[in-house]
């Protein structure tokens, strides 16, 4: 028998790896391409944000609850900080993470009253739930929320220039804080999906999504478990959101509630690979760097070739991107046997649920 | 032999295109506003030839590089430091949803260069709480903004309600940013000028999700017995509206619509007939650059210009390119005294920049919009009455 | 409260409930009974639009005239989208299905930005297009009017059609037992085909009346197929007669709020999902 390394404790310190590449990815990006790096930044963050939206929704999706009401979150996230800020001078340390809060109460609340919706009837409610929300943020006191042109939100990261910097320095400091600062955010969304997939939650979650009634009598409590992945879904949506108004200076109904946040959202974490904490990260970064390619090769119509390829994507690797990656590992694997290593945790944070381990102790 | 010489010359070739001007510029190419995006680079394309046909900028053709914002903002930050920092650009030009803009406030103040913006009117000029474009940017020496703001829409269509004579007007608006505001300042003025507002109420437009049926909207605008049904909302929403008065048996004596464009082949509509409107640009006015800018425009593009954007975006480069050979230089102090002190070209006529409410740098203001009237189905010119094309007909 | 108002927002409600139903009824077919979850369901009656606009500027053809020209060629393109991408996911997930018809959703909006442009196409001569009938003091659109009889003759034929005809039987089975059904002799995939190249049929027709009514732009589509999906769930997966009681329901709540409360056109969307997202919850606490 050998001995086992805790997966958990692997994929941690592979989170922090991870974290700890990001970190140090501006002032390597800096060294090497100087004042372009700024922009590599500005695309990083718009990856980095994509990642964390597709993970959280993925969270959510686990529990089999497809949800269209993404968007709610992260515009519930953005609204609340703008409000706490300009009603109550709440300090951004504090209103970001309050964002996340606000959030988190709104999913509980929908989140109990869907609870026995399923499939497209919960997508739907949740859509509706959306739509609802939005006007109703449009129609408060225009003193509270700004109304249909909505708020200034403070920039989060402000620098001055010093004597002897130039300005795309400025813009690289920048742009490097809010990009710790979205790395940081989508950190702690990896060690939630980690603590996820690591534990036993992982099992409830997907015996759940498969089969809720089964999931019941097996012992599992569905209402509770469904409500707290909710509930972890929509803090770091909400925070995202709230972030994100920091760096783009407003908010405004149509803005913070779009349906496109939702599609994103959704759509990538299938293209990654679903319920898996790589998925939607791997995901995010090759459709955002998938889009930028295409815009810069093709001027117009660019966008056909990006439809192509999520078309693509699914005839070709329905089991997303993770999915496609692990079947090539596993046909290198094949001829050496069974073999420890990197892989058992790639696979671990790939959906196998029923499959037994292919080594036996 | 020959090869080396054939090489170095092409270097030396290369080293002196490598010298030329570059202007960055954003637009919504993709997306909800990609008509629009699409007209200021029709615009931009048929500015950009005529500008190196007449020897380019500082003796060299001038390059511009379009950079689409889908009208996202954060796509827009995205796009503007990629021009800013991989393809080094000093002059940044385009612009048009006002989010966008406002996401780029840091952006700009961060790299600060010369900015000279066709989009972004929300000035936040009479918003309370809300820091517009023009309070936030307008100070700034690099900034020159073209689009008339906000208010120059109202502080015109005022002019030509005043001139109809009518008493009371029935306002409908989009529920937007831009038909709130917009209706919000019109009912103001209006008051202010003797006018009744007897409705003022808002809609949803096809635009942001509604679903073109304005009935409840205008049933209530019978009802109020406004003389004028004066409507404030996007392109879209122009036939839907027109026919559905028709069609509801509200006969009010003037239809007046402020959208930021109107519909190609809404001219042909026959229940467009008597509806007056505002625009800033027409492919039939009488002044000899618009028709040369129609000409050069359906040489180019096999379509009239239809969208007034395609006219502003033409007056941006032509701007650009008319400053920066003035300055003789790219230093950026001499180009923006360049366009602090030139005359510009447009299809609309000669225009200079002059101080706005907040803004040092303003471009267009409120008469840069006249009124047509669809007369037969053509676009007649009402108002002002010295380039009118036609007298103002009342509807039956 | 005007109550003057209230007649006439009663008739235009009822008769909104038309543009609904045309909308939700393709849908209802593709997802409703063969279960497949079509999110470019929208692109197809944005599709059908640009057509009838096309077939307009090019041949001057009156859009009712469209349709006929219109329907056989949304069929086609429905069949040769299933053709090349649907039918290989019709056992996968609808997570996947989701992001396939995202996926040619997206082409389709794309192209249709290429080739007509991204600004309002209007169809310039519609005669019947602002006739309204006066009875007392409500007015009654023949547009309005149109749509809802059109609409509820496609709801009642696709009804029939499921009910009655061995074709539709043959759907209802596929969707119900594909295994079985395939083992009883149908031929499972020529069903599939039929059915999604129907649904595009329909929600082209659809698109010919949105370019009566509106002036269409490529990006129209994806709000029509929220709206549509809401109508189709609102009704009941597979209940087919429920799209007209579904569509009116919602189009008369919101022309009544509209009507009757000040600024409350403002409110549509709110109303429309307000009521989709109580009916759902009500009828989920009911089932248990």
């Amino acid at each position: 028998m050998k001995p086992r390394i805790n997966p958990l404790g692997r994929d941690l310190l592979l989170a922090l790896l991870f974290f700890a590449l990001l970190l140090f990815l501006p002032p390597l990006l800096r060294g090497a391409f100087g004042r372009a790096s700024v922009s590599y930044l500005s695309l990083g963050i718009n990856a980095l944000v994509l990642a964390t939206l597709a993970l959280s929704w993925d969270l959510l999706a686990r529990t089999g609850q497809l949800s269209l009401a993404h968007a709610a979150f992260t515009g519930a996230g953005a609204y609340s900080t703008a409000i706490l800020l300009r009603m109550a001078d709440v300090p951004l340390w504090l209103g970001i993470p309050l964002g996340g809060v606000v959030a988190a109460l709104l999913a509980l609340a929908l989140g109990s009253v869907t609870l026995r919706l399923y499939g497209i009837y919960f997508a739907i409610a949740t859509l509706a739930f959306t739509e609802v929300l939005k006007t109703v943020v449009q129609e408060l006191p225009t003193k509270i929320a700004g109304g249909a042109p909505g708020m200034n939100v403070t920039a989060l990261f402000r620098p001055t220039l010093a004597p002897g910097m130039e300005r795309w320095e400025l813009a690289f400091v920048r742009n490097q804080g809010y990009f710790w600062v979205y790395a940081a955010l989508l950190l702690v969304a990896v060690i939630i999906s980690i603590f996820i997939q690591r534990s036993r939650l992982k099992s409830a979650f997907t015996a759940i999504r498969t089969n809720e009634l089964v999931a019941g009598v097996m012992g599992v409590n569905p209402a509770r478990l469904k409500l707290l992945a909710f509930v972890l879904s929509s803090f770091v949506a909400g925070t995202l959101g709230a972030v994100e108004a920091h760096r783009l200076g407003s908010v405004s109904p149509d803005g913070a509630f779009a349906v496109s946040t939702t599609v994103l959202a959704l759509v990538t974490p299938i293209f990654g690979g679903l319920y898996t904490t790589v998925g939607p990260i791997l995901g995010a970064l090759v459709l955002a760097g998938l889009e930028e390619t295409l815009k810069r090769t093709f001027a117009d119509g660019y966008l056909i070739g990006y439809g192509i390829v999520l078309v693509a994507s699914i005839l070709f690797m329905p089991r997303g991107l993770v999915g496609l990656l692990s079947g090539i590992a596993k046909r290198l694997r094949r001829p050496g046997g069974g073999q420890e290593g990197g892989m058992s945790s790639a696979r671990a944070m790939t959906d196998e649920p029923f499959t037994a381990p292919e080594e036996t102790p | 032999m020959k090869r080396i010489l054939a090489t170095l010359v092409l270097a030396v070739l290369a080293f002196a295109a490598a010298q030329g001007v570059t202007i960055g510029v954003l637009a919504p190419l993709t997306g909800g506003a990609a008509g629009t995006g699409q007209a200021q680079k029709a615009g931009f394309e048929l500015a950009l030839e005529e500008i190196n046909a007449a020897g380019g900028v500082l003796g060299q053709p001038l390059k511009i590089i379009i950079e689409d914002t889908k009208a996202d903002p954060a796509t827009g930050v995205a796009a503007f430091e990629k021009l800013m920092t991989e393809d080094n650009v000093e002059f940044i030009a385009g612009g048009y949803s006002s989010g966008v803009t406002l996401a780029l406030v840091e952006s700009f103040k961060t790299f600060q260069p010369i900015v000279s913006w066709i989009g972004g009117a929300v000035s936040g000029i009479g918003i309370d709480n809300f820091d517009g474009i023009e309070e936030l940017l307008g100070q700034e020496e690099w900034f020159f903004h073209i689009h008339p703001w906000d208010y120059a829409n109202t502080e015109a269509s005022t002019a030509f309600q005043v001139y109809t004579g009518v008493d009371t007007v029935a306002l409908l608006h989009e529920d937007g940013a831009f038909g709130g505001p917009g209706a919000a300042g019109a009912q103001a003025l209006l008051e202010a000028a003797g006018m009744k507002v007897v409705l003022n109420e808002a809609f949803k437009s096809t635009l942001t999700g509604g679903t073109g049926d304005f009935r409840a909207a205008i049933s209530k605008a019978a009802a109020s017995g406004g003389e004028m049904l004066y409507w404030i909302a996007y392109d879209g929403d122009a036939q839907p509206l027109v026919s559905q008065v028709r069609e509801l048996n509200y006969h009010p004596k003037y239809i007046f619509g402020a959208p930021p464009g109107w519909p190609s082949d809404f001219d042909k509509v026959p229940e467009a007939q008597c509806v007056t409107g505002m625009i800033g640009y027409l492919p039939n006015l009488p002044n000899p650059e618009a028709q040369a800018f129609l000409t050069s425009y359906q040489a180019m593009h096999g379509t009239a210009p239809d969208n007034y954007m395609a006219a502003l975006a033409y007056a941006n480069l032509w701007s650009y390119a008319d400053a920066i050979n003035a300055a003789g230089t790219t230093d950026q102090a001499a180009v923006i005294k360049a366009l602090q002190e030139g005359t510009f070209r447009s299809p609309m006529g000669d225009w200079s920049f002059k101080p706005s409410i907040e803004a040092l740098h303003q471009g267009f203001g409120a008469e840069m919009w006249f009124i047509f009237q669809f007369q037969n189905g053509v676009r007649e010119i009402v108002w002002p009455v010295d380039i009118s094309t036609s007298p103002l007909q009342t509807c039956p | 409260m005007d109550l003057s108002l209230l007649p006439q927002a009663l008739v235009s409600g009822v008769l909104a409930a038309g543009l609904y139903a045309l909308v939700s009824v393709g849908l209802a077919l593709a997802i409703g009974v063969i279960g497949i979850v079509n999110f470019a369901h929208g692109e197809f009656f944005m599709v059908g639009a640009f057509l009838a606009y096309q077939l307009f500027v090019s041949f001057g053809f009156d859009p009712l005239l469209s349709l006929l020209f219109v329907a056989p060629a949304l069929f086609v393109i429905g069949a040769i989208i299933y053709l090349s991408s649907i039918r290989f996911v019709l056992k996968a997930p609808e997570l996947n299905q989701m992001l396939l018809t995202f996926g040619v959703g997206i082409i389709l909006q794309n192209l249709a930005l290429l080739i007509w442009g991204g600004d309002p196409r209007t169809i310039a001569r519609v005669p019947y297009r602002a006739i309204g009938y006066k009875i007392g003091n409500i007015s009654i659109g023949l547009v309005p009017l149109g749509s809802f009889v059109i609409s509820l003759i496609l709801v009642a034929a696709l009804y029939w059609m499921l009910a009655r005809t061995p074709l539709g039987r043959g759907m209802r089975a596929v969707a119900q037992n594909r295994i079985g059904a395939g083992l009883v002799g149908l031929e499972v995939n020529r069903i599939y085909l039929i059915a999604f190249a129907m649904s595009a049929l329909l929600a082209g027709m659809g698109g010919v009346m949105i370019a009566v009514i509106q002036s269409p732009t490529p990006t129209i589509g994806f709000g029509f197929t929220l709206k549509a999906f809401a109508i189709v769930v609102l009704a009941g997966l597979g209940n087919i007669r429920g799209i007209t009681i579904a569509a009116i329901v919602v189009a008369l709540s919101e022309s009544l709020v509209a009507t009757m409360v000040p600024n409350g056109d403002s409110l549509r969307n709110a109303v429309f999902f307000a009521i989709i997202f109580v009916a759902l919850v009500a009828r989920s606490r009911r089932a248990y």
